[in-house]
């Protein structure tokens, strides 16, 4: 399993890959445009929050967002370490990523039950933050899936094109979510 | 492979070819400029009249870009005549054209042109669009209100503003407080009233949905939003009367939403009259309608029927009711509402029918009738605003009517 | 020099397995197949929305409304009328024919992702059903463009909600066919084949690609707004409760003025085709045309607010006048570049050649009509009248359909086999271009008289205009069962086409009509230049073509003679 790839196994890794690139150019797009909502409702406030909301919360999702980039970090390392034939580090790697992804999730989901009620400010938070919660949930499931399969030994040093993508697709995940960071936390 | 930019001309050019090609385009340009001069000239017969210093401008804009867009359609079109003539394929040649694959200086021609053109354009739109706007706030200004599916204007009266021949101290009390409040006492009319050579301010407000305001004569037209105030201006310079049309989809009643011609050549609706001065406007509308409103009927009805034909409220697009002209036919019929409306709903006497039906529209649908009347509330402040005291007086009026 | 292949003697070419109607009702993950759905349900669409254009002309016969029970039912015409046309009609067409033809035109077997191919597919049949369960639950009537707070407080039945959903899952079959158009071109062409060796209708369908996929997603957005303002009881869009209707007006526009651009660039791309083709001549200025594609994709993005130029703040008026200027140099190019395209070549009044033609008439006026919107003084008088429904069908008409049409007459052949009879289509032109003209030209006028748009109710003295309207548009809903009848008479009983009918040098032509399952037969080598006519060696290679992959039933007269000498090589 672990020989050189055909000719045609190569052209649909390009495509795979191509194809990725792409729809994460495209799917950003929906984030920069929560963005640009975000932008243009808070302009019509004189203040932001508006009078008489309490700001958003900034230690735990900060921890959430700095266990977020850590997770990136052990994704990527796990994949680095799969090509070189070290099975056991991406598996270590991995398991701690995801860890720090349901961490992530988890203070999130408490955030998202916690902030007060107000017609603008907690609402646009509100639908952006569970617009990427829906995404980390799934790409994040999607992550467990192919670990599950990795420890059943379906992928190899050559072969691998599903944690590869998992693992695109999670990066995916943190940097929309910076996106959306900077625009709720800090500008 | 790639681009092969070579013209290769598959037959010698007769002696003198060069020249005569030259005099073929020479003609061909003299000819495209005059035609679109001359395709140019039909401007004034597909515009409404020319009724404001806006539109003096905005017409010679669009002259200017009719000629300049009919020259460019006469090339093209003329090109392509002239290629389906002279280079259709005879019947039974089936060979191949030369193999042209570009001109290098054609084709910057033909992108630095069109490049120029649209940059004159831009520049000239550019010094219109200046000349057109306004900055400054202007004195007269009036105040419109845009609502599914009439217009009202909104007139100030202030101690300064009062006819000629009225004096605060012969205003009642709650009037004459009112007048000399700091935003004045306001009146309404259906119909935007100006005089020749004023420039006029008119700012916007919407009840409900997004709507716009447009004056074709005027060749002025801005958005109602929902949540904002916005503004237009126009400096009329002919008297006259020209319609007014709403131009933003608000609903099913859209097309009524503009001025219309009644049986009896009377204008109905939202019309601008723009009167030939000052002093006509003043003699013909300002000082009779402030006087309406500042020595109002004794009696409710009248008084209510003052405040229907004044159409601070839009019941005229919807309703019919012979009295008033109404031929509204959005909403149920309210010729002899006076009777009917005892018999509407058990329990509830005509007067209480009448109150429910404005406060609170959707609770006794008429069958065949869609929900759609606006409710009129009794706080300040909110949507389709009608104070208590206007709702009796056209309680009382409505009751009269029993014909 | 590249060639095709000899046959090895006595190796006969196996003919294509003929397909069933059966076979286009189910899933497949074969381009072609794909590609006949797509257009074929873009089509029954087009009816569709042709048959409620016929009531809003009915309707407009008079001044007053009576056809239509109220204005809700009226404005529910028009939107639906518009959404239909837009999102099931044109976008949908233009994706089946770069389904089909990519592939082919690539010398690839397949699409990249062919999977992912039937799923685009298949997303719109659930589209299209809810877009009609919404007139069973109060079918939306804010118009296509749904501004809220209409489309939200003030449309009380479900259809809008629909319509939302709807357009949702449309916007992400757009995406996934997009994606993979773009992965195709990238990575599948043949060796030798560079980008700027490929035809001209695959870098329409790039550029189209790459707005899809940047633009689509800020369509998800304010669908996305719109649902939770309906039934979630937000309110981004209600200004009582700190809403802003200009979010989704610039959320909005920020999708759908590129999504004219989706709507027209493949058009263009079928319009280079076909020009060359049916004039057998190369296309004038290739690398012009392929980077303009790309400029008015780019620019495409920087021009939205045009469309808001009576509601946006005053401002900003300028900046977009001169963006929505700008994009009209590219545009011009392209115009210009077919003309070179026609001068001096031979052309044939085949009735794709007519339509392109006709394209070229129209688009011209369209293309000058947009200027004069860009000019913001004028806009401000035009904005929302008929001036602008003019000029959007001028260019979706007189453009994209037109195209469309001149590119089934170009493919027809090329997808089941048959010609299509020659004369129906120079008829079906001959209606088509007198009764689109006189519907849409004198909306300009009419429009700038003072008509506003979406109305039923109109001032009496706009009647006249308004039935000479009505009755060219009649005239025009007439002219397409011309085009039903000549294809249901070819599917019967028309003439073989044989490969090569057009004796066309792309790579789609180089195998059977239709193609065999796997596209071609052995590995297929492109002619050196797509549009390389007048050649000896491109005579060459058409007899090659022809000898290999036959010839359909033709005509006595038309047999075809060797290039002409000295015409270079």
């Amino acid at each position: 399993m672990d020989t050189q790839l055909s000719r045609q196994e190569r052209m649909a890794l390009a495509n795979r890959r191509t194809g990725l690139f792409i729809f994460q150019l495209s799917w950003i797009m929906v984030f920069v445009c929560l963005t640009f909502v975000n932008l243009q409702i808070r302009g019509n406030f004189a203040s932001w929050p508006p009078e008489g909301v309490t700001s958003l919360n900034l230690f735990l999702p900060t921890l959430a967002t700095a266990g977020l980039l850590l997770s990136a970090f052990f994704v990527g390392r796990g994949l680095r370490a799969l090509r070189n034939h070290q099975r056991a580090v991406f598996l270590t790697s991995w398991q701690i990523a995801l860890g720090l992804g349901f961490g992530f999730v988890a203070i999130m989901a408490y955030e998202w039950l916690s902030v007060p009620f107000s017609e603008q400010y907690s609402t646009i938070f509100r639908v952006m933050t569970g617009f990427h919660a829906v995404h980390a949930l799934v790409i994040g499931i999607m992550l467990a899936l192919v670990y599950h399969g990795a420890r059943s030994g379906e992928y190899n040093a050559t072969r691998h094109w599903a944690v590869e993508g998992t693992t695109k697709l999670w990066y995916f995940v943190v940097v929309a979510w910076m996106l959306f960071y900077v625009i709720l936390y800090i500008v | 492979m790639g681009v092969n930019t070579n013209i290769n001309l598959n037959q010698q050019e007769p002696a003198g070819g060069q020249s005569l090609s030259v005099i073929w385009i020479v003609v061909a340009g003299l000819g495209m400029i005059f035609g679109g001069i001359l395709i140019a000239t039909i401007t004034p017969s597909i515009f409404p009249q020319q009724a404001s210093a806006e539109a003096v401008q905005v017409d010679n804009l669009f002259r200017f870009m009719l000629a300049v867009g009919g020259a460019i359609f006469l090339l093209v079109v003329g090109v392509l005549v002239f290629v389906i003539v002279r280079f259709r394929a005879r019947p039974g040649d089936l060979a191949d054209g030369p193999p042209i694959h570009g001109n290098t200086t054609l084709e910057m021609v033909w992108t630095i042109i069109p490049a120029i053109i649209v940059l004159v354009l831009t520049v000239y739109s550019y010094q219109v669009w200046v000349s057109i706007r306004t900055l400054q706030p202007i004195h007269n200004s009036v105040a419109a209100v845009g609502q599914r599916f009439a217009w009202a204007f909104n007139y100030v009266i202030t101690p300064e503003d009062l006819p000629a021949s009225v004096t605060l101290d012969q205003l009642e009390e709650p009037i004459r407080a009112a007048v000399t409040s700091e935003a004045g006492m306001n009146f309404s009319s259906a119909q935007l009233h100006t005089w020749m050579g004023q420039q006029m301010q008119v700012s916007l407000r919407t009840e409900d949905v997004n709507h716009a305001f447009w004056i074709p004569a005027m060749r002025i037209k801005q958005d109602l939003l929902a949540g904002r105030e916005t503004s237009i201006s126009f400096t009329p310079i002919e008297a006259g009367t020209y319609r007014i049309i709403c131009a933003e989809l608000c609903g099913s009643g859209h097309g009524n939403m503009a001025g219309t011609v009644g049986f009896n050549d009377d204008l109905q609706g939202a019309w601008l009259i723009v009167h030939p001065d000052e002093v006509t406007y003043l003699r013909e509308f300002y000082e009779p309608e402030a006087a309406k409103v500042l020595f109002p009927p004794e009696d409710p009805a009248l008084r209510g029927r003052q405040i229907l034909v004044g159409a601070a409220y839009p019941c005229a697009t919807c309703h019919v009711l012979d009295d008033l002209g109404w031929v509204g036919n959005i909403g149920p019929n309210l010729n002899n509402i006076g009777v009917r409306a005892a018999t509407r709903v058990s329990g509830l006497t005509a007067d209480q029918y009448l109150r429910n039906s404005i406060r609170h529209p959707g609770d006794y649908l008429v069958p065949g009738y869609s929900n759609l009347m606006p409710q009129f509330n009794a706080v300040a402040g909110e949507a389709n605003y009608m104070p208590d005291t206007d709702l009796d007086a056209i309680v009382a009026y409505l009751l009269t009517q029993q014909q | 020099m590249a060639t095709i292949s000899r046959p090895l003697p006595g190796a006969a070419i196996p003919a294509a397995k003929q397909l069933r109607l059966s076979d286009y009702l189910r899933w497949s993950v074969d381009h072609k197949i794909i590609g006949v759905q797509y257009m074929a349900t873009a089509f029954f669409f087009f009816l569709f929305g042709g048959a409620l254009a016929m009531m809003i002309r009915w309707e407009l016969l008079t001044p007053t409304l009576d056809v239509m029970s109220d204005g809700t039912a009226y404005n529910q015409l028009f939107t639906m009328h518009a959404s239909i046309m837009i999102f099931m009609w044109i976008i949908p067409m233009m994706a089946g024919f770069g389904n089909y033809l990519v592939p082919l035109m690539l010398g690839a077997k397949d699409m990249a992702f062919p999977w992912l191919n039937a799923l685009a597919f298949w997303l719109i049949v659930p589209a299209g059903a809810l877009m009609i369960l919404g007139y069973f639950a109060g079918q939306a009537e804010a118009g296509w463009t749904a501004y809220p707070p209409l489309s939200t407080i003030y449309s009380l039945g479900d259809g809008q909600t629909f319509w939302a959903f709807a357009l949702h899952l449309l916007g992400i079959s757009s995406i996934l066919g997009a994606i993979n158009f773009i992965v195709t071109i990238k990575n599948m062409r043949p060796e030798g084949m560079g980008y700027f060796q490929m035809p001209l209708f695959c870098w329409a369908i790039l550029a189209t690609s790459i707005i899809i996929v940047l633009a689509t997603p800020f369509l998800a957005g304010a669908l996305t707004l719109l649902i939770l303002d309906r039934v979630a009881g937000t309110a981004f869009f209600d200004p009582s409760r700190g809403g802003d209707v200009l979010v989704w007006q610039n959320v909005f526009w920020f999708y759908s003025h590129p999504a004219v651009y989706i709507m027209v660039l493949p058009g263009f791309g079928i319009l280079s085709e076909v020009l060359s083709v049916h004039a057998r001549k190369p296309v004038f200025g290739y690398r012009a045309l392929a980077l303009s594609s790309m400029a008015i994709a780019l620019l495409g993005f920087t021009v939205w607010a045009h469309h808001m130029f009576t509601s946006m703040t005053p401002e900003l008026r300028i900046p977009f006048m001169v963006t929505s200027m700008i994009i009209a140099v590219p545009t011009g190019i392209k115009i210009f570049s077919w003309l070179g395209t026609l001068w001096g070549g031979k052309i044939h009044f085949t009735p794709a050649m007519l339509f392109a033609l006709g394209f070229l008439s129209m688009f011209v006026i369209g293309g000058i009509s947009g200027v004069m919107l860009a000019a913001v003084p004028f806009d401000i008088h035009v904005h929302d009248t008929y001036f602008v429904v003019s000029h959007l069908h001028f260019v979706l008409f007189g453009g994209s359909v037109f195209a469309i049409y001149a590119g089934m007459y170009h493919w027809w052949p090329k997808v089941t086999g048959r010609m299509l009879n020659a004369n129906l289509g120079k008829l079906h032109f001959a209606l088509t271009y007198v009764g689109f003209f006189f519907t849409f030209f004198p909306q300009h006028i009419v429009g700038m008289l003072g008509m506003p748009r979406r109305v039923a109710v109109y001032a009496p003295e706009f009647q006249t205009l308004n039935i000479i309207i009505s009755v060219a548009a009649f005239l025009l809903g007439i002219s397409t069962f011309v085009l039903l009848y000549a294809m249901a008479l070819s599917l019967s009983n028309g003439k073989r086409a044989g490969a090569n009918p057009w004796r066309a040098l792309t790579l789609e032509w180089a195998t059977t009509s239709p193609p065999p399952t796997h596209n071609f037969h052995g590995d297929p080598v492109p002619y050196r230049d797509p549009y390389g006519y007048g050649t000896e060696s491109a005579f060459r290679y058409l007899e090659d073509v022809d000898r290999r992959y036959g010839v359909g039933e033709r005509d006595d007269d038309k047999v075809p003679v060797p290039a002409l000498r000295g015409s270079g090589d």
